[in-house]
């Protein structure tokens, strides 16, 4: 499987941004950009042009939702995983449906998390190639 | 003669309660003579009580829906409908908030005195009566009538305030989860070296910041699972599957932590299972959840048995397992399944614990319609069973 090289994390909160870059940082992933909110989230899409987007459900200015909606208007094709808390699972699978984009829960244990990406990123390669 | 002193302490000082005070209740007096009713009235209006006539049943029944009488003192022998017809009709309408009916007769055989606390009645009361006799007997059925309904006010705000309680807990468990699980990964990527090479010091305090993160991940755990049960928002997902394949994958994988307590976990079932309709998730943390607490409570170097067998007669799985630990002492088994229910026994490598663990399985196997029982072992230790019927799907 070849990673994607660049990836955005937009999540407002610290300890995230900087578990789920480390997560990335250990599947390969060379370039971790962050946002903060779904405003910055989108701007910092359109300027560095990840190949993948790891998005939270909850922010305050814009919310997960949201955003996924204008990186969509940006990019039809966008590879966007949600980044859910347990009360937030409901919503985005709601929300996303028929979508090409998944959810991953926050509080995965680390090697579930690098299971389910690498499992996710692979799905995404195959679809390409 | 000596004068003694009342040494005993003096009554606390009495709250006010509501249910004490039974002036101004309201009584519907039914009698065809009216000069019976009269002296009920003469006799109820000194007391502080509004009272109503009524000289037939239909009348009483047609007055009880305006008047909304706390009591009814009700003749038996009436024209028309009698008293006893006339308390059955008003337990028909009104139910359980029926207002008591006090009989007040001069029929006195013993089958008719049946047949009034048949009806519906709280009292009968032989006429000729002694006048403070059925004021005390009015008074004790009001202020039955007023506690109940004080009781009721109570019971619906407490379970106000506790469901309050439980959504405070689960919001606050679901804050602290997404924090402790980034301690804890964050740690971890301390301790494999990835952003540089820790000394044997830090190394074991990052080993230490896992392990109690990972403990408290647990412990919040419990807690939603916990309050999303109380909640009523357990909902089940069942499916058809291998009781067998289910358990044996619980077995490898707590296997796996048991190891560091150099305790075994064997699995023995005799032959394939018929498949069973039951939610795998649910299922799999009741499994998980009695292997994990084998392991927790079995000293190291244990053997924990766990075995499956079809119960051909009664329609149902059972799962057993076995461990070797000190076993539950049986003044504190009724506490066993309860919420909280933390038991003297702990934990034999200090591993964390809520109390939780088993009340939770009890309320998941249950919405399952089976049951869950622990029994201590003749040669020691402790079987946990959990027994799961087939249900006609």
């Amino acid at each position: 499987m070849i990673p994607p090289s660049k990836a955005l994390i937009i999540d407002d909160e610290n300890h995230i941004r900087k578990y789920i870059s480390l997560v990335l940082r250990s599947i390969g992933v060379t370039t971790i950009c962050e946002a903060t909110n779904g405003a910055k989230g989108v701007e910092a899409y359109a300027r560095e042009q990840p190949d993948l987007v790891l998005l939270d459900v909850n922010m305050p200015v814009m919310d997960g939702i949201e955003t996924l909606r204008h990186i969509r208007g940006l990019n039809a094709q966008a590879c966007v995983i949600m980044l859910t808390s347990l009360s937030t699972r409901h919503t985005i699978e709601a929300a996303a449906d028929g979508g090409a984009v998944h959810y991953i829960r926050k509080d995965t244990q680390r090697d579930e998390l690098v299971a389910l990406l690498t499992d996710l990123l692979a799905e995404k390669n195959q679809i390409i190639n | 003669m000596l004068e003694t002193k009342d040494l005993r302490p003096p009554p606390p000082a009495e709250a006010p309660l509501p249910w004490r005070e039974t002036r101004g209740r309201k009584i519907l007096l039914v009698d065809d003579e009216r000069g019976n009713r009269t002296i009920l009235r003469q006799m109820l209006e000194p007391e502080g009580y509004v009272t109503a006539e009524a000289e037939s049943a239909e009348a009483a029944l047609e007055h009880y829906a305006t008047f909304a009488p706390d009591l009814v003192l009700l003749d038996v022998l009436l024209p028309g409908l009698n008293g006893f017809e006339a308390c059955r009709e008003l337990h028909r309408r009104y139910g359980a908030q029926t207002a008591p009916v006090m009989f007040i007769t001069a029929k006195r055989e013993a089958d008719a005195i049946v047949e009034g606390f048949d009806a519906g009645g709280v009292d009968y009361v032989l006429k000729p009566f002694r006048q403070k006799e059925v004021v005390a007997r009015i008074h004790t059925h009001l202020q039955v009538r007023l506690l109940l309904a004080h009781q009721q006010t109570l019971v619906a705000q407490l379970s106000q305030a506790n469901s309050a309680k439980n959504r405070f807990l689960g919001m606050a468990a679901h804050d602290l989860r997404n924090p402790l699980a980034s301690i804890r990964g964050l740690s971890e990527f301390m301790l494999d070296g990835t952003v540089g090479p820790l000394t044997p010091a830090q190394d074991e305090l990052a080993q230490l910041i896992q392990q109690t993160s990972q403990g408290m991940v647990t412990l919040v755990n419990d807690l939603l699972d916990w309050a999303t049960i109380e909640a009523g928002e357990l909902k089940l997902e069942s499916k058809l599957l291998r009781l067998d394949e289910l358990v044996a994958k619980a077995v490898r994988l707590t296997g796996l932590t048991a190891l560091r307590k150099q305790t075994r976990i064997e699995f023995n079932h005799a032959r394939p299972v018929p498949r069973i309709r039951v939610d795998e998730a649910k299922t799999r943390q009741v499994i998980d959840n009695l292997l994990s607490n084998a392991v927790k409570y079995s000293p190291p170097g244990s053997t924990i048995c766990v075995a499956l067998e079809f119960d051909q007669a009664n329609q149902r799985q059972i799962i057993r397992v076995r461990d070797q630990g000190p076993g539950i002492p049986d003044e504190e088994r009724a506490r066993l399944f309860t919420d909280f229910g933390r038991l003297s026994t702990r934990p034999t490598s200090g591993e964390p614990s809520t109390g939780l663990g088993l009340a939770i399985c009890r309320k998941i196997v249950e919405s399952h319609h089976g049951t869950i029982e622990a029994e201590n072992q003749p040669a020691g230790g402790c079987e946990f069973r959990v027994l799961l019927p087939y249900l006609p799907s």
